[in-house]
């Protein structure tokens, strides 16, 4: 990454930068305190409330991507992007009408638990597993780039830097904490982000005011932004990008690692359903600011420097709305609310890839070797070492896809492969397991192979022509066929379909208080 | 966390009883005929958005007030009602589904289902 600009004065953006961390360790300190059992330390106990839990679902969802990622596409592309930010709240709409109830009735509460109760099959759960830690690791590897790119624009320190700080925290809270300080953390950083970026818009919005300077076209026929710096690809086949992207932001969600998990955490189905309700007005509320910094920008920016990403543009702009103290001052504070957004995602996903890790690839093996006297939570801290370890390594390598675009590829891969096992495992009684594992195995090679090809840009032409667009937005093809070769297959191997198939599902749909409830129990 | 293999056959019995019964199938076509077409019509709605700023970028840049356009408020009203609708199920589910639910369960309780 090579960045000419700084942004602001270099020690206003460190010291907010230190801030963040320093709130973010210590309030996951006192979640430790509050956590005692090994159960409180997985599935923070389950007594988290409504308003809690959806702050937590905010701050963990609240990206690098939409921190800065939707003012740089707004910037380059104008307010025609706005479907972006909508479409990043509609998944929780599908997750919620869909499969958000039938699962937790399923009392599972990862991706492999549910594969595993549903089908039957332990290949099924490894190979959940599997793509959960891939999933996850895709999805962490913009949140380490985007540290790194925010902090070498406040502060001139080497992309490398960023990437560093971030790793060492989240290891540090995940590692010490467990669940139960990150739902904590994860709600405390939905507010501090949503001040961070709310206050100095409102700031810019007055100056620019106050200054009389005119918007540009908001919306730009014919192209990009001139301005549009590099890291940002315009679109060759600008319908087939959208609603592949749109596919996959749709039926993504479900699917994401740091998701599901906050749904079983809910103690009903009523406490779900509210919680999904904050959830969508609080993301939504958060989205309203960043296109304000694009279509500033505009104005404001008319160029950017050489060799800087248009992800930087919410940085950049109020040294260049107001040099000088209030310019450093805001500066600052979107520095720290930036890192606050790479830090709790970073956390959400590191919890749960380490979880599977813990779980499904290491636990095991551990205790074979040391005769099982290990105590639990020291596999959980290696497992949380190699999740972070692996994709913090891959963000050495420097890519030419925007922040937006990589962690769309996170949210394609989830809907070529969890979004047909969950729909189809919740919905249809004939999903037999080497259909689902078929599925998996057709989505998940095309998604990930593609998002693998374009990260690394194959032939160095990413997201040129019909080939590029396939693969930089392979949705529109992946998630179609996965299903497709669950269902044929499925239909091909009816012997494989497990024998409880049909009780299982009538668990699913039944009301919760028929199956679990206080009605049966007595 | 409950064990979902951990089903009785006592149990089972009770599932299917429920599955067969009308007042059940009921509850189910209430869910699909709320939840489909609203869910299409949302469908709908967002996809002429993308479609409108895709192709007809002319009407869309037209100003209606200031720098205000037609792309920019119809961008707005998108995440109007993405929270409407959910606020709008939710209230659906409290108000309608649950009771029906609650209903079928006391009814399967006292063994008089429908």
């Amino acid at each position: 990454m090579n960045l000419a600009a700084t942004a602001g004065n270099p020690d206003w953006g460190l010291i907010a930068v230190l801030f963040v961390c320093i709130v973010t360790l210590i309030v996951g300190s006192l979640g430790l305190r509050l956590s005692r059992t090994t159960s409180d330390f997985y599935v923070a106990g389950r007594s988290v409330t409504a308003g809690w839990n959806a702050s937590a679902i905010g701050g963990e969802y609240l990206s690098a991507a939409s921190f800065l990622g939707v003012a740089g596409i707004v910037y380059s592309l104008g307010t025609e992007m706005l479907w972006l930010p909508v479409g990043y709240t509609i998944g929780y709409l599908v997750l919620l009408v869909l499969v958000a109830a039938p699962l937790r009735r399923s009392g599972a509460y990862t991706i492999p638990d549910f594969a595993e109760a549903r089908l039957q099959s332990r290949p099924i759960r490894l190979v959940s597993s599997l793509l959960v830690v891939g999933i996850g690791w895709l999805y962490l590897l913009p949140q380490f780039q985007g540290a790194g790119l925010a902090l070498a624009t406040v502060t001139g320190a080497p992309p490398a830097t960023g990437s560093l700080v971030v790793a060492t925290v989240v290891l540090a809270n995940v590692a010490a904490g467990g669940m139960r300080s990150i739902t904590l953390v994860q709600a405390v950083q939905y507010w501090l982000k949503l001040a961070a970026i709310a206050i100095p818009a409102f700031v810019l919005l007055w100056l620019w005011l106050r200054q009389g300077q005119p918007l540009p076209t908001v919306s730009q026929p014919g192209g990009p932004f001139a301005g549009a710096g590099i890291g940002f690809q315009p679109r060759e086949h600008p319908v087939y990008a959208t609603y592949s992207t749109i596919l996959a932001l749709c039926f993504g969600t479900m699917g994401l690692p740091h998701v599901l998990v906050r749904f079983y955490t809910n103690p009903d189905g009523r406490a779900a359903r509210r919680t999904t309700v904050i959830v969508v007005g609080l993301l939504g509320v958060f989205y309203l600011f960043p296109p304000i910094f694009g279509m500033l920008g505009r104005t404001y920016l008319p160029t950017l420097p050489d060799g800087t990403r248009s992800d930087s543009v919410v940085l950049l702009l109020p040294s260049a709305m107001s040099p000088g103290t209030l310019g450093d001052i805001l500066s600052a504070v979107l520095a720290g609310g930036a890192f606050a957004a790479f830090l709790s995602t970073a956390s959400g996903l590191t919890v749960s890839v380490a979880g599977v890790i813990d779980q499904d690839l290491l636990s095991g093996r551990l205790n074979r070797r040391s005769g099982g006297d290990l105590p639990r939570t020291h596999s959980f801290r290696l497992a949380t070492l190699v999740a972070i370890a692996i994709p913090y390594a891959a963000s050495w390598l420097t890519p030419s896809v925007s922040l937006a675009d990589t962690v769309g590829m996170a949210f394609a891969v989830a809907a070529s492969t969890f979004c047909p096992l969950l729909v189809l495992g919740v919905w249809w009684r004939r999903l037999s397991v080497t259909g689902a594992l078929a599925g998996l195995a057709v989505g998940g090679i095309s998604a990930i192979g593609a998002s693998v090809a374009t990260v690394v840009g194959i032939g160095g032409s990413t997201g040129r022509g019909w080939i590029g667009s396939l693969l930089a937005q392979p949705a529109a093809l992946t998630v179609p066929l996965a299903f497709i070769t669950a269902i044929l297959v499925s239909l091909a191997t009816p012997g494989s379909v497990p024998k409880n198939a049909a009780r299982l599902l009538v668990r699913l749909h039944a009301p919760e208080e028929v199956t679990t409830g206080r009605h049966t129990d007595t | 966390m409950s064990d979902p293999n951990d089903i009785s056959e006592e149990r089972a019995a009770r599932y299917l009883e429920v599955q067969n019964s009308q007042e059940f199938a009921e509850l189910r076509k209430k869910f699909r005929g709320f939840v489909f077409p609203m869910t299409g019509a949302f469908l709908a709605w967002y996809f002429l958005y993308v479609v409108l700023a895709t192709y007809a970028t002319d009407f869309m840049s037209q100003h209606v007030w200031g720098n205000i356009t037609i792309g920019l408020i119809l961008g707005l009203l998108q995440f109007v009602t993405t929270f409407a609708i959910t606020m709008y199920y939710a209230r659906w589910a409290d108000r309608v589904f649950d009771p029906a639910a609650e209903k079928l369960a006391e009814h399967m309780e006292r063994g008089n289902l429908q």
